[in-house]
């Protein structure tokens, strides 16, 4: 439980500091500072037994689905990164404490960092490969929001996009490795993985699964060539730079590399990838920070060097170079954090970070120099600090690696080179700081830190000095337990001590430190070597690359999204042909083992008057009304089809349906412009009228294989159970309102919310009218011709009488609800036409969306009504009932049901039409013009 | 006798509505084509008749009468069209 | 309860009816019954998922009218999932459009419900023409709802989608014709077990119909190449309508899974699982044009817009995979997408509103009146979308990348990661500059109880999500498994001996 709480402790913590605000700045660092130092403590009162050889885990189940348990371990590798984590980031809280200056929202930046610690221990202690990438994804989160804390910047913007993307893209391979190793043992138990190292070295997917993990790891500890994002990310505020890109996340990397060492190391590409990989790092970081002018940019490069060190260490296959690589992570957070403090001290006192203006600062801040210089020294690898300890134990190893072959002799003295660079710029980044004269260009006369600035970088100092004097007694227990777990084994005996007496690495050594201070020395010629490159920015490099991507991609949708629907409909048009058609291949014979009907004259002559008048509505498209008269003469002709063919009542409901089309259309046609658009190009023409062909012969040959084949169906049924299950004669209007009634419940709905819809639409819509025809003829001025008036008004009753009479047989009869609703509607409309909105309105004084509403109401609570008697929604009851005067009655609840079918249609086709006629009312030009 | 009678009919008033389509497709001017509509909409009532004369049954003469009626509607829009380009004002 | 089936469709038409027999009328009273409905219809889903469990398959025969003749709605876990999905999406969206959103033009609360039936019906139903009848329903109210507010954009991008879902109703038609005309049944489970005896002269045109149908509801989906009506009109529909469409697709997806399960699954011989290579493919695609269109888009509408497409892209190439894990992986993902993706609408929203005049676009503008819970939203969002951890989409993307075989992951893997960083670097890009490069005055506009309630509801399910992985994967694991277990369905709904439509 415990381990658990050295995860959560922070996590509560990145939530603490919200308490407390700007300006109670004591109070809330205290209060963030107060979670870390307790998981501290628990992680101390843990480390005995770790150090003994204990391994506390805990384990939760969490997603089975996913192979991810909620899974924690401390072992050595674990403790060493979580007291790492822990104690350098207590400093790291004291120091921003006092180097975030009043302007900084200071409860943000603590829960930014606090919610990093989190991440960074839950990547140490996770017993979960799933777990553990969760949070290796999540460091690249919240350094993402602390690299762009002072989002002012654009440099701390874009540096935090670059390292987001960078990080996050190898989070991403990382998570396909490590499913591919899940996949290889079969399980994501951190424990299981490690101990299959030989099923996994075996596995073809090995080397897949290996590059993609390193790509993650080498992409967080800025391994060559993803180094480039680390020195762009010194655009944040300098507690961030020590505390992620010193100890922590570019450590993250390495840390992996260890973790997983025990399942992935021992092969060839393994020894080839990543200490070659290591070295390439070491000696182009060396080599920039030698360059570089900005104190911080030349510990981020440093750092990159140092982490290619600990890389090619990881890499050699040897056990001792494990161990060394382990010290030395040690090691360089302790004193890489602490440059990083004294870099941000100089910064904050002076102004600025550039090494050119920088000289004698000792004058003004004694104390800061001598920290520095002890850090630095340990830095270049002096003797009697930590960092000449393990930079000896690194020469030592690469005197032994077989790396290379016949050319192993390369590695050290390239180790060497890396060495000689280190001591020169640590001595570069001392003395052009603090001594070599007198400061220039200074904004502030620069003073000396306050105490509690500087005392995270005495502690760090002391620390440097401790592991330097005595790394027996303060390191040695830690480093070997440490070193087991990352070895799954007992490492090797482990004796660190000051004086190894005479041997090849101490020359190396001494060698190092003599050659880097002639590099040092003579590093003028270097710097004139250097200016004949042309200088780059991977920030602008990378931020044109990603702007360059983004118009590219800009131009690629906007190619294919050009706002066309011509091109829209097309692809859905080809790709239904396409795949119909394709199908249709696949048919051996098209006509089916029914016998084809014989054409008569009469059949011919009407299939001919519809072809022609079909090809002629697609011709004359631009001659609308023409278009639309011929559009008519087809509607015509279906019906006369259906009549042809036995079915009266569907002729009907189509010849219905065809006249409020026209009327529709008619209306829409009037506000079209009356200018003729542009005459398609041939080629577009030739494509149109393939794909019509096309799709039009599809769809006859499926029509055609359909009716010459013998169907088995479901509505024998509906002819046999009409009368006795639904109580009519008429299958079709017992289908509509009974066996499929809720299929229509659900058309009265569309048909509802498309008026609704259309009044939506239109409701502030007021166009203008054109004062005169296509033709250029003016409007006639007789608005309302009297005998259309009189003829419409006698017809009328008529046609309601004749609704009326459809809808109520129409349950036995041809007829029901919908033919009558819409023959009602028609009669209505034509009054519209005839004596034009006003008129209508105040005879017709009613509104046309309750009517329609209250049709779906009717027909939705008729089908209620069945639950009072238990039966499911929509359930019918039929019987024959005795009315006096009247007589013998059949009633139906479906008659009801058809009541708001009825109401609906003729709301909705009245709220239709009325709307879009209204639309001018009051806006014509003609009635303006009678006014004046 | 009667079945004869109808034959003869129906091949009339085919013919009749391929004239009409005719004047439909030719004008030349648009009161022609919607006059030429509106025949089309008799002739095709009278071919509903008929048709219910064949089959006996009487469903087909009331569907004449109805399509009548919505016939006549279609044509008074569309000659409202022609004349007030609005036709619901 | 009996009759707690059929409740998804009824509630929101009876509710969506009451309120639209009276155009007037005070507006808490309308938000106050629409928001009581709504929280209805999610005490109705919960109950749904809870009788799903026990994986009996129940059905509704509406009318009494016993299948396959009558129309049925059937409850599975699928069914019940997609339905308190929709509910809580709508919950969430309502909350925000109750704001002030609703006011810009008339009937919202009415058409809101209506549309909201549609949905519902959509997924409840057995029935493959009643399907096409909830289709137009949905469409409908759909188009009503995008044009809330009028505008040119609106308009245009109404238009475009009206358009094409028409043309793809009528393919749906044609669709259901061929499968009528040679199968002879309409309900899906009677289809089921016709299909296995079909005449190997029919299969053909049962192919033509299949894959009509897939590209239907492949238009609905927005897979590729039918997709051209989704970014626009996401992209100028009113935030709380934007957020409610995030089901629309899923909407596609559902209808995918269903038919390529039940009728053309393993069971249907030489017609089995015909759409899955396609969908594979075009499901990818889709996926890769979505992560293009993430990276181009010019404003934070469109950037949400293609990561619907993105998700959509997942999906189906989920669904091409073709395995028990994907399609409970796919599943989880699809909770999450809805769910999240709705809720950016909302935030982005909300964004624009405190940006001036810059509004949604992704340009330097003014610093926004609540910088510290929008920018927390927005972050929480952008991850979740992205799919990194902590939050949902990490786990969903997780699942679905461990379940592709090894032939599937030399495609899916670097696609679906590609993607992720695609949106990484572009909501990274969005984010910074909407909440870091901002200067100037604060606009003054601040996010009301109602809009912050919605949108935090709709956002915090990612981490919910996460929280509670255990349970959820075990049900949509469950669900997959359901899914393929055809048989089951088909008995639990044809009593019958025999198969075939031969009554």
């Amino acid at each position: 439980m415990s381990l658990l709480l050295i995860v959560l402790l922070p996590l509560l913590g990145s939530l603490l500091p919200s308490l407390s605000s700007n300006q109670r700045r004591h109070q809330c660092a205290l209060l963030t500072a107060a979670m870390p130092l307790i998981a501290l403590l628990v992680t101390l009162r843990e480390t005995p037994g770790v150090i003994a050889g204990e391994v506390p885990r805990l384990a939760f189940s969490w997603v089975p689905a996913l192979g991810l348990d909620l899974a924690l371990r401390l072992d050595g590798l674990s403790l060493l990164f979580v007291l790492l984590i822990l104690g350098i980031g207590l400093l790291i809280i004291l120091y921003a404490r006092h180097y975030l200056s009043e302007a900084d929202n200071m409860p943000r930046f603590y829960a930014y960092l606090m919610l990093f610690m989190t991440s960074m221990l839950g990547i140490v202690m996770a017993d979960n490969l799933i777990l553990l990438w969760m949070f290796w994804e999540l460091t690249s989160l919240s350094s993402f929001l602390l690299i762009g804390f002072w989002s002012h910047q654009s440099a701390a913007r874009k540096g935090a996009r670059m390292a987001l993307a960078v990080t996050g893209m190898g989070g991403l391979a990382l998570l396909a490795g490590l499913i591919l190793i899940g996949q290889i043992v079969g399980t994501f138990d951190m424990q299981t993985v490690l101990d299959s190292r030989d099923v996994i070295l075996a596995d073809p997917r090995y080397l897949p699964a290996l590059l993609l993990i390193l790509l993650g790891a080498f992409t967080k500890s800025a391994q060559f060539p993803f180094q480039f994002w680390l020195p762009q990310a010194m655009a944040a505020p300098t507690p961030v730079s020590a505390f992620l890109h010193s100890a922590t996340m570019v450590k993250a990397g390495v840390f992996l590399l260890a973790r997983l060492h025990p399942a992935l190391a021992g092969s060839q590409e393994w020894l080839y990838l990543v200490s070659l990989t290591g070295l390439v790092t070491m000696l182009y970081g060396a080599y920039f920070a030698l360059i570089k002018l900005d104190l911080k940019t030349i510990l981020a490069y440093s750092t990159v060097s140092h982490l290619g060190l600990i890389t090619m260490l990881f890499g050699l296959n040897s056990q001792m170079a494990v161990v060394a690589g382990l010290f030395h992570i040690l090691n360089h957070a302790t004193f890489k954090a602490a440059l990083f403090m004294t870099a941000g001290i100089v910064d904050h006192e002076c102004g600025t970070r550039d090494i050119r203006k920088l000289k004698g600062l000792w004058r003004y801040m004694p104390m800061t120099t001598a920290l520095a210089a002890i850090t630095a020294a340990s830095m270049a690898g002096f003797p009697l600090l930590n960092g000449f300890l393990s930079k000896e134990m690194m020469l030592a190893e690469t005197l032994e690696t077989p790396l290379l072959g016949g050319l192993a002799w390369l590695i050290p003295v390239l180790a060497t080179i890396g060495s000689i660079l280190a001591a020169a710029y640590s001595l570069r980044y001392v003395r052009n700081t603090f001594f070599d004269g007198k400061p220039r260009e200074l904004e502030k006369t620069p003073h000396e830190a306050s105490f509690p600035m500087r005392l995270p970088v005495l502690v760090l100092a002391i620390v440097c000095i401790i592991i330097g004097l005595f790394p027996a007694f303060s390191a040695t227990g830690i480093l070997t337990t440490a070193a087991d777990a990352a070895l799954t084994m007992p490492a090797p005996e482990l004796h660190l001590s000051i004086w190894h007496g005479f041997n090849l690495p101490l020359l190396m050594s001494a060698i190092a430190l003599i050659g880097g201070f002639m590099v040092y020395v003579l590093r003028q010629h270097l710097f004139t070597f250097h200016r004949q490159f042309p200088s780059r920015n991977s920030l602008a490099i990378f931020e044109g690359a990603v702007q360059r991507l983004v118009r590219f991609t800009q131009w690629g949708i906007d190619t294919l999204e050009n706002g066309s629907l011509q091109r829209y409909m097309l692809w859905v048009v080809i790709s239904a042909l396409a795949v119909s058609g394709m199908s249709l291949m696949g048919i051996e014979t098209l006509k089916g083992e029914l016998a084809v009907q014989k054409a008569d004259p009469l059949l011919i002559v009407g299939a001919a008057i519809t072809c022609f008048a079909g090809l002629a509505t697609a011709f004359l498209h631009r001659r609308r009304l023409i278009s639309l008269i011929m559009l008519s003469v087809v509607g015509l002709m279906a019906s006369l089809a259906f009549a042809r063919f036995s079915a009266p009542d569907l002729a009907l409901t189509q010849l219905a349906v065809e006249v409020v089309t026209v009327i529709l259309l008619m209306l829409a046609l009037f506000f079209l412009p009356q200018k003729t658009p542009k005459e398609s190009s041939a080629s577009r023409i030739v494509r149109d009228v393939l794909l019509a062909a096309g799709f039009g012969g599809v769809v006859a040959s499926l029509n055609y294989a359909l009716l010459t084949r013998p169907l088995n169906s479901i509505s024998d049924y509906f002819l046999e159970h009409s009368v006795s299950g639904g109580g009519g004669h008429n299958v079709v209007n017992v289908i509509l309102v009974d066996f499929r009634g809720f299929d229509t419940l659900g058309e009265i709905t569309v048909l509802c919310i498309a008026g609704i819809g259309i009044y939506k639409l239109l409701n502030r819509l007021r166009l203008f009218m054109p004062s005169s025809d296509s033709e250029g003829r003016p409007w006639s001025p007789d608005r309302y011709p009297m005998i259309l008036a009189s003829v419409s008004q006698s017809l009328l009753p008529m046609a309601l009488l004749v609704s009326v009479f459809i809808f109520l047989r129409g349950h036995n009869a041809p007829g029901g609800g919908f033919i009558a609703g819409l023959v009602t509607a028609v009669a209505l409309i034509l009054m519209y036409i005839a004596h034009g909105v006003e008129w209508a309105q105040q005879r017709l004084s009613f509104q046309y969306q309750p009517i329609a509403v209250s049709g779906v109401a009717i027909a939705t609570l008729t089908g209620v009504g069945s639950w009072a008697f238990g039966y499911p929604f929509l359930t019918s009851a039929f019987g024959h009932f005795h009315i006096p005067l009247i007589g013998d009655v059949e009633l139906a609840t479906a008659m009801l049901f058809d009541l708001g079918v009825y109401l609906t249609v003729v709301g909705a086709t009245l709220m239709i039409l009325a709307n879009l006629g209204k639309v001018t009312t009051s806006h014509r030009p003609s009635k303006q013009k009678e006014k004046a | 006798m009667l079945d004869f009678a109808l034959k003869i009919s129906v091949a009339l008033f085919a013919i009749a509505i391929v004239l009409n389509l005719y004047r439909v497709a030719v004008g030349p001017s648009l009161p022609d084509r919607i006059l030429a509509l509106d025949t089309m909409y008799v002739n095709s009532i009278a071919l509903i008749v008929l048709f219910g004369i064949w089959l006996g049954h009487r469903t087909y003469f009331e569907a004449a009468l109805l399509i009548a009626m919505l016939g006549f509607v279609s044509t008074v829009a569309v000659c409202k069209y022609l004349l007030r380009g609005d036709i619901i004002e | 309860m009996q009759h707690l089936i059929i409740l998804p469709v009824l509630l929101p038409l009876l509710t969506g009816v009451a309120l639209l027999i009276h155009r007037g009328g005070a507006l808490t009273l309308r938000r106050t019954a629409n928001v009581l409905s709504t929280i209805a219809l999610v005490v109705v889903g919960v109950l749904l998922v809870a009788e799903s469990t026990d994986d009996a398959i129940r059905y509704y025969a509406v009318g009494d009218w016993q299948p396959p003749f009558g129309i049925i709605l059937v409850l599975d876990r699928l069914s019940a999932l997609m339905v308190m999905l929709t509910s809580v999406l709508a919950l969430g969206s309502l909350l925000y459009a109750c704001a002030g959103d609703d006011e810009q033009g008339s009937n919202f609360h009415g058409l809101f419900q209506l549309q909201l039936m549609g949905i519902n019906g959509a997924f409840l139903t057995g029935d493959l023409f009643n399907l096409f009848v909830f289709f137009e329903v949905l469409l409908i109210a759909s188009y009503a709802l995008l044009m809330h507010g009028g505008g040119k954009a609106r308009t245009h991008a109404g238009f475009h989608y009206v358009a094409l879902n028409l043309l793809g109703s009528m393919l749906f038609l044609i669709a259901l014709g061929i499968l009528y005309g040679t199968m002879g049944t309409l309900n899906m489970a009677d289809m089921s077990a016709v299909v296995t005896t079909l005449d190997t002269a029919d299969l053909g045109l049962v192919k033509a119909g299949a894959l009509l149908l897939l590209i239907v509801f492949g238009l609905k989906a927005a897979m590729l190449p039918l997709y051209f009506w989704l970014p626009r009109a996401y992209a100028a529909a009113p935030a709380p309508i934007a957020a409610l469409f995030a089901i629309m697709t899923k909407v596609g997806i559902y209808s995918i899974i269903r038919v390529y399960t039940l009728i053309f699954g393993e069971q249907a011989g030489p017609l089995a699982n015909l759409a899955q290579p396609w969908v594979w493919w075009l499901g990818l695609a889709t996926l890769a044009l979505g992560a293009i269109g993430v990276l181009s888009a010019r404003d934070m509408r469109t950037q949400v817009a293609y990561l619907i497409l993105v998700s959509v892209g997942t999906l189906l190439a989920g669904i091409g995979m073709h395995s028990e894990a994907a399609l409970g992986a796919l599943l989880y993902y699809l909770i999450h997408t809805t769910l999240v993706s709705g809720g950016l609408f909302l935030l982005v929203d909300a964004i624009a509103q405190q940006r001036g005049k810059a509004g949604a676009r992704i340009v330097q503008s003014r610093t926004l009146a609540q910088p510290a819970i929008l920018g927390l939203m927005f972050f929480a969002g952008a991850i979740a979308m992205a799919g990194l951890p902590p939050l949902s989409g990490a786990f969903g993307k997780a699942m679905l990348l461990q379940s592709a075989t090894t032939a599937q992951q030399h495609w899916l893997w670097p696609i679906l990661l590609g993607s992720g960083l695609a949106s990484l670097i572009a909501l990274s890009r969005t984010g910074s500059t909407i909440f870091w490069r901002a200067s100037g005055e604060k606009t003054g506009v601040t996010l009301g109880p109602l809009r912050v309630t919605g949108t935090l509801m709709l956002i915090s399910c990612a981490p919910l999500m996460v929280a509670f992985a255990g349970p959820i994967t075990a049900f949509t694991q469950a669900t997959a498994a359901q899914l393929l277990d055809r048989d089951a369905y088909v008995e639990s709904i044809i009593a019958r001996g025999d198969t075939g439509g031969d009554a």
